[in-house]
């Protein structure tokens, strides 16, 4: 009876509350900042004694904010590009390779996921200062595919399981070649696959804070960077208008990522 | 030697420890219907799959209008192919999926469309050019791939039980198109199945795989009236296998068998098993046997059960020595027939043969 | 049937070399300048684990992630319980709630934190003008606003997994324990409890785990005078350039995370497949 909602008895209100509390708890904190984010006053007093769009307007005028949000958006874009395509063949290998191994070759894909990320980023900080890497593009982009790549072979692994093989093999028989059959067919039957994998590669970059720290230059900044120094220096409000215009977007592609799931388990 | 069409030599594939297909030789001339028929395992797929190109071989040959295509990779083979499963493009239409092989050769858009046309009215779906595949049933789909096979006028097509999806009156009208489609088209079809009824209607000739090996390869009609071993004789029709007391050689080759009630036959034909075991047992088809007059030609049986079936009833009877034993006929001649009841069966003793097992 | 499969194998290399190259390699380079710098040997590993700077950073770092999994656990099992048998419609809306809070951005999470935990914040406005306190509680620049912090983050990643494993429970189960006699509380610890068990653990591993090498929460809400590992890391690499001191640092981290993991995976797969 302790797992039947309705024979719970007394215990149902005490559950209710505990959770009912730590809704709350985990709720109230992202309302609050995007509340805050449109209060009037500069120390952030709660309530705030007015509201004001003055902090947009600061982050929109900002030239090194809007720098930064670019920089977030193309670096978003070269990962996904990169991860999705590394991402692709990796999980063709692991599905419809036969060779001894794949166990192990398929924790190791995963394992930029499992590890601390500060030992990534100094690991990763390490090498490319000694190459000259540090605070460029291509490290930037090469640390954070690194990061991504595990999202990908997982979504494009999910989507390659369930593609009939045979499939792939008539294409072969009507004549085309093997890569010619993957790009006409495979390819586009597993395009939800890809998408969510490009979408969780994005997300993996450009909500990315720590790695982004130690790829960074004082020229080659990505939102969150910019967010972490600003947080480090001062609270002002236009962190809040930031932080609340990352959290709309982050929600608006989680949420796209979502339907995407729906629409691939039916 | 005349060459045919298509020719298997000597074919042998092995996975590691495993052999799939152990020595297989087949001369087919154009245009013929031949099914390979047998169990799961016996190697039947495995060698329609190496026609196709999709496995290295271990060892022999396939030519194609006397050319090895054994180098030649499975996009540059022309054959068609038809598979067990549904391998429709899902996100093409019907006509796409069709033109897709001719596409794929660079054909012209006029040239593709006709051909289009004309292969989804052969397999009269010409109203469906513009659905998706998952709007279509099993049995249409598996006639678009054979549409889409045959597109490009391939020489040989192969089917890998395409039809073992489906219900069995929606297997009966498919297996009626496809004869169809082959006496219109001409194309030399190597079909692979497990039903032997299916074998039957559609093969010009079957080859009964066992074991990776061809046991037989003939008409239906021949495997019927004269099987080769006993595994065919047991997979085409149905059969009966008596026990045999003692079996003696007699001066022309053939043999006399003793039953284990006593009852003997002289000339009866042999067939000889790899086993050399030296124990036969007489094969007489249930559809031989019928209720004859005591002190006929023929073994004592007890009746054990009678079963209607329409058009006919068959009977479960048991012999003196214990064995089960089926017999087939026409209902009205087993009307009389009670459970319990013990009568003679006879047949006729020559139509019978002596398997070693 | 398969087109030769080793030349699917080829297919994996692009990604394996640039996993080799830009991952596997620059981690063991890390770990062998731990033993090279600033010249060969453990000297490294000792400083950390003697100095008493440095010992304080690893065991405050076990601390509050052993504070935080416990915390989180506690606080988190009777949500799980609850969604696992909550109406749909409830449960969704809690589902939401959860979701939610960990897609937000975690900058965005932690910086809420920053200002409510400010002296002049609400939770301290609030505590006083209730009369509870009488001055305003250090809760930031300290273990405890770390703390609440990471809990914050934490309890999705224990709530989820755990009440998944809820579900799993076929409540025939308890309703058995109750005919046999069982009054609740009972039911809960001879049943319930142990049922759940490996469920809360394979969530509390994920937490501890994630918990010790966590970089930005601790950094934003702790005080540079009790740092955690990570920032530690950070600062030995960044700021002081002590590759050797740093790798060393890195290395206890990646080998306690990595054991840990193994353990989980070894006993509990299957029941925190949430990353």
């Amino acid at each position: 009876m302790l797992l039947n909602y309705n024979q719970l008895g007394s215990l149902k209100y005490v559950l209710l509350g505990i959770t009912g509390v730590i809704c709350l708890f985990l709720l109230l904190p992202v309302i609050f900042i995007i509340l805050l984010s449109f209060g009037s006053s500069q120390w952030m007093i709660f309530p705030p004694p007015g509201w004001t769009l003055r902090w947009y307007g600061e982050l929109f005028d900002d030239p090194r904010w809007f720098e930064a949000a670019f920089t977030s958006f193309k670096l978003g874009l070269m990962v996904t590009v990169l991860s999705v395509i590394l991402g692709f063949f990796a999980s063709y290998a692991l599905i419809r390779g036969r060779f001894a191994g794949r166990g192990f070759l398929r924790a190791l894909f995963m394992t930029p996921m499992v590890m601390p990320v500060v030992v990534v980023a100094v690991a990763l900080y390490a090498m490319f200062l000694r190459v000259g890497l540090s605070g460029t593009w291509l490290g930037f982009v090469i640390a954070h595919t690194i990061l991504a790549f595990p999202f990908a072979v997982i979504a494009i692994s999910n989507s390659l399981e369930r593609f009939d093989k045979a499939i792939e093999d008539a294409a072969i028989l009507c004549g085309a070649s093997h890569l010619e059959a993957i790009w006409r067919i495979t390819l586009p039957s597993i395009r939800l696959g890809i998408l969510s994998a490009a979408l969780f590669s994005f997300l993996a970059s450009w909500d990315e804070v720590v790695v982004a720290i130690f790829m960074a230059s004082p020229t080659l900044q990505t939102l969150p960077v910019r967010i972490w120094g600003a947080l480090r220096q001062d609270l002002t409000p236009v962190i809040a208008a930031a932080s609340s215009l990352l959290v709309i977007l982050t929600l608006v592609l989680m949420a796209i990522a979502a339907s995407l799931q729906k629409v691939l388990n039916r | 030697m005349t060459s045919s069409f298509l020719s298997i030599r000597n074919l042998r594939k092995s996975y590691g420890e495993v052999v799939a297909v152990d020595g297989v030789s087949l001369e087919i001339p154009r245009g013929e219907f031949l099914t390979f028929l047998g169990p799961s395992g016996s190697g039947k797929s495995t060698t329609l799959y190496a026609v196709a190109g999709f496995d290295e071989i271990t060892s022999g040959d396939i030519l194609l209008e006397d050319r090895s295509i054994l180098g030649v990779p499975p996009n540059r083979r022309n054959i068609g192919m038809v598979f067990q499963r549904y391998t429709l493009f899902p996100h093409l239409t019907v006509a796409e999926n069709v033109a897709f092989p001719l596409r794929v050769r660079g054909q012209d858009r006029t040239t593709v469309k006709k051909r289009v046309d004309e292969m989804l009215a052969l397999v009269r779906l010409s109203n469906f050019a513009d659905r998706m595949p998952a709007q279509l049933s099993g049995g249409q789909q598996q006639r678009v791939a054979l549409a889409r096979a045959l597109a490009y006028d391939p020489p040989v097509l192969l089917m890998d039980e395409p039809l073992s999806a489906l219900d069995k009156k929606l297997r009966d009208e498919i297996q009626i198109e496809i004869r169809r489609i082959h006496q219109e088209t001409g194309v030399t079809i190597l079909y692979v199945t497990h039903d032997q009824e299916e074998a039957l209607r559609l093969s010009d000739r079957i080859a009964v795989f066992n074991h990776g090996r061809i046991e037989q390869i003939g008409t239906g009609e021949d495997l019927y009236t004269k099987p080769a071993t006993r595994f065919v004789a047991e997979f085409i029709g149905d059969s009966n296998f008596f026990e045999v007391a003692t079996v003696a050689s007699q001066s022309d080759g053939r043999a006399r068998a003793t039953l284990p009630d006593g009852t003997v036959m002289d000339g009866l034909v042999t067939h000889r098993a790899t086993s050399r075991s030296e124990r036969f047992e007489l094969m007489v088809r249930p559809q031989w046997l019928s209720v004859v007059n005591e002190g006929g030609k023929g073994i004592r049986v007890t009746v054990n059960d009678v079963t209607y079936l329409g058009d006919s009833s068959s009977a479960l009877l048991e012999t003196s020595w214990g064995q089960a034993i089926w017999l087939k006929g026409p209902a009205a001649a087993l009307r009389g027939l009670t459970a319990g009841q013990t009568v003679m069966v006879g047949w006729d003793f020559a139509k019978s043969e002596l398997f070693e097992i | 049937m398969a087109l030769s499969s080793d030349r699917n194998f080829r297919l994996a290399l692009p990604a394996l070399v640039f996993l080799l190259l830009f991952f596997i390699v620059p981690v063991l380079a890390l770990l062998l300048r731990s033993v090279m710098e600033p010249e060969w040997g453990f000297q490294n590993y000792a400083e950390l684990f003697t100095t008493n700077t440095y010992a304080r950073v690893m065991f405050n770092t076990f601390m509050v992630a052993g504070l935080v999994t416990l915390i989180s656990l506690l606080l988190g099992y009777p949500v799980a319980w609850l969604l696992a048998i909550m109406p749909r419609g409830l449960a969704n809306i809690v589902f939401s709630i959860i979701l939610l809070s960990m897609w937000t951005n975690l900058l965005a999470r932690t910086y809420a934190w920053m200002v409510l935990l400010q002296r002049t914040g609400i939770i301290n406005k609030t505590l006083l003008s209730l009369g509870l306190i009488t001055n305003p509680l250090p809760l930031i620049n300290n273990l405890i606003g770390v703390t609440i912090g990471m809990v914050y983050i934490m309890l999705p990643f224990i709530i989820l997994p755990l009440h998944a494993t809820m579900r799993a429970i076929d409540p025939v189960i308890l309703q058995a324990s109750a005919l046999c006699g069982a009054g609740k509380w009972q039911a809960f610890t001879r049943v319930l409890l142990p049922l759940s068990l490996t469920g809360a653990i394979a969530g509390a591993l994920m937490v501890f785990v994630m918990s010790l090498g966590y970089f930005v929460t601790p950094a934003l809400l702790g005080g540079t005078s009790n740092m955690m590992l990570a920032e530690m890391i950070a600062q030995l690499v960044q700021s002081l350039l002590n590759w050797g001191l740093g790798g060393a640092a890195a290395f206890v981290l990646l080998s306690v995370t990595m054991l840990l993991y193994a353990f989980q995976v070894r006993f509990f797969s299957g029941y925190a497949d949430i990353r």
